[in-house]
């Protein structure tokens, strides 16, 4: 279903026409495919900036199931809703609708997410995204929250004890560092 | 690191500079380091290198190389130029998965294939099972952090160390400081 280069567009049911055209205009090359720096001109944050690279990056590899590198029409489909579900949460948590989430609300964010981080940890988090204004645009809410599930998920397997504390290896250690960061 | 370079003079370094700053602003920004580096390639040099150099040899913060900076940045990218050919044994302008693990084993690492691997997936940017002169950067400098951070808590030194959640976070986010 659709493995070569010409759009796949489903007579019925599948992706929506909207979606599907927006794929379009975001294939600038027309190739059936979008690459990560066709989705950056697609995806725009809050103050008018593309989506970074790192965002665009995550993007595809989450949705890249094929491994290409690139995402067909119903890969951007599920992109599509995925960013959507994200920026709804964002907006939640965008009390003052800035379009920046500032520490008070990340903290807040996080914890009903069901995260338990202390105010020293959010603060870090902030300051690791936006050492100078101390807030953070949607894609890199984005990317934060991803990190933090999948880092989150690597040190429950290894938290035989469910005690919050893990003991581990260098190797291990590196191995989930490498393997679970963007 | 046997991969020293002598700190050239000051007239060729700022030579050199000259040539870099191209909106002779006086200071040596990300773009124009990015088109002077090369990675081998017709592909621009990767930006994520470029922020790492000048994060860490921009003393004032600024987000730019000034002249008295930028001395130690040449020493530096020198210095891993004559590694990375040290490495790339048959000098096909990139390093390989076994070439990886021979420049590992030389910086004192003892790293499963697996391990290896891993890395060379994550820093291989264009998916040819090879890592180029910038990625090699990214890729050592990534392994120099996460060991700093492993070691300040394996106080014991026997490789293994046993820490809370957030420590945890902040160690495998510390890649991105």
């Amino acid at each position: 279903m659709g493995h070569g280069p010409y759009p796949n567009i489903p007579i019925g049911g599948g992706v929506s026409p909207q979606v599907q055209q927006w794929f379009r205009a975001v294939d600038k090359d027309q190739s059936g495919f979008i690459t990560a720096a066709e989705l950056k001109g697609a995806l725009v944050n809050a103050q008018g900036q593309s989506f970074s690279d790192t965002a665009c990056n995550l993007m595809i590899g989450m949705f890249d199931k094929d491994r290409t590198g690139t995402i067909n029409v119903e890969e951007f489909d599920k992109l599509y809703t995925y960013v959507n579900q994200w920026l709804t949460v964002f907006k939640t948590y965008d009390v003052d609708q800035s379009g920046h989430i500032e520490e008070q609300e990340l903290s807040k964010a996080m914890s009903q997410m069901g995260f338990r981080f202390t105010p020293e940890f959010i603060n870090f988090l902030i300051k690791r995204s936006d050492p100078k204004d101390g807030r953070v645009s949607v894609d890199q809410f984005i990317v934060l929250c991803v990190q933090i599930q999948r880092f989150t998920e690597a040190f429950r397997v290894r938290d035989t004890q469910q005690n919050g504390t893990v003991t581990i290896a260098f190797e291990d250690f590196l191995n989930v560092a490498l393997s679970c960061s963007i | 690191m046997a991969f020293q370079s002598p700190m050239p003079s000051r007239d060729f370094l700022m030579d050199i500079f000259r040539r870099v700053d191209k909106d002779r602003s006086g200071y040596i920004s990300a773009d124009e380091l990015q088109q002077a580096l090369s990675n081998g390639t017709w592909n621009p040099f990767n930006p994520e290198t470029v922020r790492l150099m000048i994060g860490m040899f921009d003393k004032q913060s600024r987000g730019v190389i000034s002249f008295e900076d930028f001395g130690a940045l040449w020493k530096y990218v020198s210095e891993w130029q004559n590694c990375f050919r040290s490495f790339d044994r048959d000098n096909s302008g990139n390093i390989d998965r076994q070439e990886l693990k021979n420049a590992l084993t030389a910086f004192g690492y003892r790293l499963s294939d697996e391990v290896v691997g891993i890395m060379v997936q994550k820093f291989d940017r264009f998916g040819r099972g090879t890592i180029l002169f910038d990625d090699f950067i990214q890729c050592c400098v990534t392994l120099y952090t996460l060991t700093s951070a492993f070691r300040q808590y394996d106080t014991d030194q026997d490789g293994v160390i046993t820490i809370h959640y957030e420590q945890f976070l902040k160690m495998v986010f510390g890649l991105k400081v």
